[in-house]
């Protein structure tokens, strides 16, 4: 599918590249007081968004880079960050 | 020919202000929940909610292979009644589902492999699923077009040969069991979008459509693909699920060689010979989520490719059609079907991935079951959303999938 990605190191390239890695949780929840519940979410749950969405990638055949992108998952193109996120 | 056609659905109806229950998702699991609420349990005042038409995604994007091979024991049992459920339907339904009973043989490429097969044949065998381990020439046997010779990338080593599976025509089924349901009084509303649903003290109350509002305090979403999104859009429930668009495609028609559903995990590609002549074949999804349905010339050359190694008699084929559709992907390839949990009246089904059309029949008896008795029946009770809290995955694949960010 032709869809390009932006490396934070080496720009703008073949989405073949990369990696998906996953949706952006946010960080990594505190082990103090973690429930079953909270983990689950953070490892597994999703929101699959149908339209922009934050997301993980890595340059998997590249620099080998984790970063995030904004995404439209219905149009498969790379965004700009949205004006709300700024 | 240009006679006055009436549709097998029933007319077209008003959409009325309260139903007993309401299905969101006119496609093969929203129609067979349907057609056994009102068939089996006499819930007749349903309302199927589609937003397109009737099987516009899975339903009729599917290659159309129905088998009962799979690995764990929750998930044999569970495929096994779907697979038994089609010459029944076709009886019942009094519409010809054209279930080719021809049997799927899984090619296996190393020895590794080899022992994985004997595992699932031990577990098929164990839930009465007839299942074989056979050698390649047995194979080749099978098939003749097969390559069985050392010089290929993936030599065959073997097969899992699984009589009982087969193809079924999946826009018949979505045919037959449409008029199915609306034959006890089901209605089907297409074209109809729902975009909101009311809860009042942790129950179902009513939904929002593009065409009013519809009390209910039953509601199903199965909406194939769409599940995830427009549950966590309209319930805020989230799920284990990452939507990836899978692509198909048949070739020109031959005339018949291919009498099994083939396929090879090595390759990444499965073929079968339709009723038509053509071979369908797939497998390929793109390893990010998306709902583009889209299709590539990337995977069209990598299909030739394939096919033409294992069954070189195919090579000068022309494709005529390539098309797309979305695979709701869990991480233990397992579905989640649920309910009356999280909210009363709420009921769920989905994550079947690319098992959506072998499953169908088997998911509507049990869902439509659940929806009755508000008690998830034993067979399903496995699936439910909680295992993943609970850290009980199913094990339908040895590892977490390649397809998720999970591996």
């Amino acid at each position: 599918m032709s869809l390009t990605i932006t490396c934070p190191i080496c720009g703008k390239r073949n989405g073949y590249e990369f990696r998906f890695g996953g949706e952006d949780k946010g960080p990594r929840p505190d082990e103090d007081s973690l429930t079953p519940q909270r983990w689950c979410e953070y490892v597994h749950l999703n929101e699959c968004v149908a339209g922009v969405q934050k997301e993980w990638w890595v340059h998997k055949d590249g620099c080998g880079s984790w970063f995030t992108i904004h995404r439209d998952t219905v149009m498969n193109v790379e965004v700009a960050k949205p004006e709300a996120d700024r | 020919m240009f006679g006055k056609y009436k549709p097998m659905w029933g007319e077209k109806t008003q959409l009325k202000s309260s139903y007993d229950a309401v299905i969101i998702g006119g496609g093969l699991h929203g129609l067979a929940t349907a057609y056994y609420l009102a068939k089996d349990h006499g819930i007749t005042d349903v309302a199927i909610i589609e937003k397109n038409y009737i099987g516009f995604g899975g339903a009729g994007r599917n290659t159309a292979i129905v088998r009962a091979n799979q690995r764990t024991q929750y998930n044999v049992p569970l495929y096994k009644e779907a697979l038994d459920l089609w010459p029944i339907l076709t009886k019942e339904l009094d519409y010809n589902l054209m279930f080719n009973n021809c049997g799927n043989l899984n090619l296996m490429h190393s020895e590794a492999a080899m022992k994985a097969a004997r595992m699932t044949i031990a577990t098929a065998q164990f839930h009465g699923v007839e299942s074989h381990l056979i050698d390649a020439k047995e194979a080749k046997e099978l098939v003749p077009a097969l390559n069985i010779s050392e010089d290929i990338t993936y030599p065959i080593h073997g097969a899992m040969f699984h009589p009982p599976g087969g193809i079924v025509r999946h826009d018949a089924v979505v045919w037959g069991l449409a008029r199915g349901a609306s034959k006890f009084g089901v209605e089907i509303h297409q074209q109809t979008e729902a975009t909101a649903v009311n809860t009042r003290n942790g129950k179902i109350v009513s939904i929002e459509t593009n065409r009013g509002t519809i009390n209910t305090n039953k509601l199903l979403i199965s909406a194939g693909g769409y599940s995830a999104a427009l549950i966590y859009g309209m319930v805020g429930i989230k799920l284990p699920i990452s939507v990836l668009t899978i692509q198909a495609m048949v070739t020109q028609p031959l005339k018949p060689l291919l009498d099994h559903v083939v396929s090879s995990g090595a390759y990444h590609c499965y073929a079968n010979q339709t009723l038509k002549g053509e071979i369908a074949t797939g497998a390929h999804m793109d390893q990010w989520p998306n709902y583009t349905t889209q299709t590539t010339a990337h995977y069209i050359k990598h299909q030739g490719e394939a096919l033409s190694e294992f069954m070189p008699c195919l090579r000068g084929l022309r494709f005529m059609r390539i098309w797309a559709g979305l695979a709701d992907m869990t991480p233990d390839m397992a579905p989640i079907l649920d309910g009356n949990d999280h909210i009363e009246g709420f009921y769920f089904n989905c994550g079947w991935g690319y098992f959506g059309f072998k499953s169908c029949s088997a998911s509507g008896k049990y869902m439509a079951e659940f929806m009755a008795k508000g008690q998830a029946p034993d067979m399903i009770k496995p699936f439910n959303l909680r295992r993943y809290e609970q850290h009980k995955l199913m094990g339908e694949t040895a590892e977490l999938v390649t397809y998720t960010p999970n591996n």
